[in-house]
């Protein structure tokens, strides 16, 4: 019953909001408070997952095994507990600013839903359903505010992440046939025993399908074109939980379901993301609008998620993950602030500047030590250069776009409301306090990466 | 019969690909839509098997009744999807007067410029970029004519 909680408030709750209108005031705190239930619910089956192991629930009172299965474990639990609480923030500061349009609220709900659901779905297939409902989602959200701009950044998106999803739907299909399986424990013991072949073609269409997703390099075209033309909430919900998608995804589908390819194809997809990083970097140098920025800063950020997962073992799969977490919560703190005026949006600016560039004490320092420790005993040490590159890169761009919004023009703006200060300074203090307790964190990542299986150099 | 519905879902494929690099939005959306198709006539023959229906205490050879579930799904999906994609279409077409890539690539890069524009008042160049809305708008206008 608890593994469902989450699912069923939000579930719920996105259907009332949906029917009231969210301009107004209270149908968005609405959400915002419904949004809180399922992250309390979370929180508690999380921390029975960590007490007691993954738990399990078939949908529906069937048996198991014949019934579709939710299946939590840390891995799930911590992402879904990272976007809720993105999605969270960035509601709450859209709603202390003001909602544009009455679906807004609805959206963020809904789009919490798909991502929850799909942390928690223990089936191929019903992945797929829960990530469609979380892109359609995006997909409105993109053309949010429906400036001439916006629509066309939507429509840019859309065609492109159709695209991603008809590739995963192929995909699942794919490994279906191939295992005669839908449900991803069985798929991934099935796996080993297929002839490389169909395993690798499989394994490059969902490799695709969620570099897509994550704005990996040879994907990214679409994201700052979507980036740049929307809202700084919706910036944030786009890069800081949709993105998840593509993080989780590679986690679960290349960690846990395709080992052997994944082990394989390593020095291709530490290639990519070393060019994603540098490419990232470089161009996030040129641009000068913050979204722009920040949008060419994600797509040097999931480089160093795919170089850890691609150097593998449990110590690359544990620095993955703790990267994918930090990096969601910086992404939302940085385009959040980045809208906002006043030094104190100016401090907390800083302090995701100082996470997306490593520098202590903030959160980003332990993801990019992670990611440090695990190529020098890869022995890779060009990676680890790569990681310091990458990181000089950061630590320009980033203090261009400081210099750009708080120390040449930093009259107070009309739209900075002490709400959306509060959440903003709440999130910086997130960031803070990983960088100075880390160690639930690495537990925690360490953890969830022990339960995948072992495989790597 | 597999090599049939292979090269089937082959064809669909590549027109569909063909499609969405076209600069007509209504061909890149009609291309989508035949992607969807392609795919869930994939999800059918990955389960092509001959039989009864699949109705549980049977002796005989039953066709696969997941893949039939699946596609069922898929179709709704992409059913909806489409529609919503449409939707978009139309009000590009609303605030563009077109359905051409061109024009909306031009309306872009007008756009573009504006934003790459030394800032050294945020402010001012927000303002511009909301006159840049107006006069892209009459970019587009005069295209036409």
């Amino acid at each position: 019953m608890i593994v469902a909680l989450p699912l069923a408030i939000l579930w719920f709750g996105a259907l009332i909001v949906a029917l009231l209108d969210g301009t107004r005031k209270p149908a968005g705190y609405l959400a915002v408070a419904i949004l809180a239930g399922a992250l309390a619910a979370t929180t508690v089956l999380g921390a029975s997952v960590y007490r007691h192991g993954p738990r399990e629930m078939a949908i529906g009172g069937w048996e198991p095994g014949i019934g579709i299965a939710l299946r939590v474990d840390l891995l799930g639990v911590t992402f879904a507990a990272v976007s809720l609480i993105v999605l969270l923030t960035a509601l709450w500061f859209e709603v202390s600013r003001d909602v544009k349009a009455r679906i807004f609220p609805a959206l963020v709900v809904f789009m919490g839903l798909g991502l929850t659901g799909l942390f928690f779905t223990g089936d191929a297939f019903n992945f797929y359903v829960f990530f469609e409902i979380s892109m359609v989602s995006a997909y409105v959200m993109a053309s949010y505010g429906e400036t001439p701009r916006q629509l066309r950044a939507a429509l840019i998106f859309i065609v492109v992440n159709l695209l991603g999803s008809v590739l995963f739907l192929v995909g699942i299909a794919a490994i279906y046939h191939n295992t005669g399986w839908l449900d991803m424990e069985r798929i991934s013991t099935q796996m080993p025993l297929l002839h490389e072949n169909p395993a690798i073609l499989t394994a490059t269409i969902v490799f695709v399908a969620f570099g897509i997703k994550l704005g990996l390099f040879p994907f990214h075209f679409w994201l700052p074109a979507v980036y740049t033309g929307t809202r700084p909430a919706v910036a944030a919900i786009l890069s800081g939980a949709l993105a998840n998608i593509g993080s989780y995804g590679l986690i679960r589908f290349g960690a846990d379901i395709f080992p052997r390819e994944l082990h394989e194809s390593a020095p291709v997809l530490i290639a990519l993301g070393a060019i994603s990083i540098i490419y990232g970097g470089i161009q996030a140098i040129a641009r000068h609008t913050p979204n722009e920025v920040l949008a060419y800063s994600s797509i040097g950020q999931v480089g160093y998620i795919l170089i850890a997962l691609s150097i593998g073992g449990e110590a690359g799969y544990a620095a993955a993950i703790l990267y994918a977490v930090i990096n969601a919560l910086n992404k939302t703190l940085l385009f959040l602030s980045a809208s906002l005026r006043g030094w104190i949006a100016g401090a907390a600016f800083a302090v995701g500047a100082f996470s997306v560039a490593g520098v202590p004490p903030a959160g980003g320092f332990f993801g990019k030590m992670a990611v440090f420790q695990v190529s020098l005993d890869d022995h890779q040490p060009w990676i680890v250069a790569l990681v310091f590159a990458g990181g000089a890169l950061s630590f320009i761009y980033m203090f261009q776009l400081y210099r750009a919004r708080f120390w040449i023009n930093e009259e107070a703006d009309e739209a900075t409301t002490r709400g959306a200060l509060g959440l903003v300074v709440a999130i910086a203090l997130m960031i803070v306090a990983i960088g100075v307790f880390p160690e639930p964190l690495l537990r925690l990542s360490q953890q969830a990466s022990a339960l995948l299986p072992e495989r790597g150099p | 019969m597999t090599l049939l519905i292979s090269l089937t879902v082959a064809i669909i494929f590549a027109s569909a690909a063909y499609l969405m690099l076209k600069r007509d939005l209504i061909r890149v959306i009609s291309g989508v839509i035949l992607l969807g198709n392609g795919a869930n006539l994939f999800i059918m023959a990955t389960g092509l098997r001959q039989g009864r229906a699949p109705i549980v205490p049977s002796d005989l050879a039953l066709s696969d009744p997941l893949v039939q579930a699946m596609t069922l799904t898929a179709i709704v999906i992409s059913f909806g999807v489409a529609t919503l994609v449409l939707s978009v279409v139309y009000r590009v077409y609303d605030s563009h007067h077109s359905v051409d890539l061109r024009r909306l690539g031009s309306a872009e890069a007008v756009q573009a410029s504006l934003d790459d524009q030394p800032a050294p008042d945020q402010r001012r160049v927000l303002a511009e970029s909301d006159e840049a809305l107006e006069s892209e708008e009459g970019v587009v206008e005069g295209a036409r004519r």
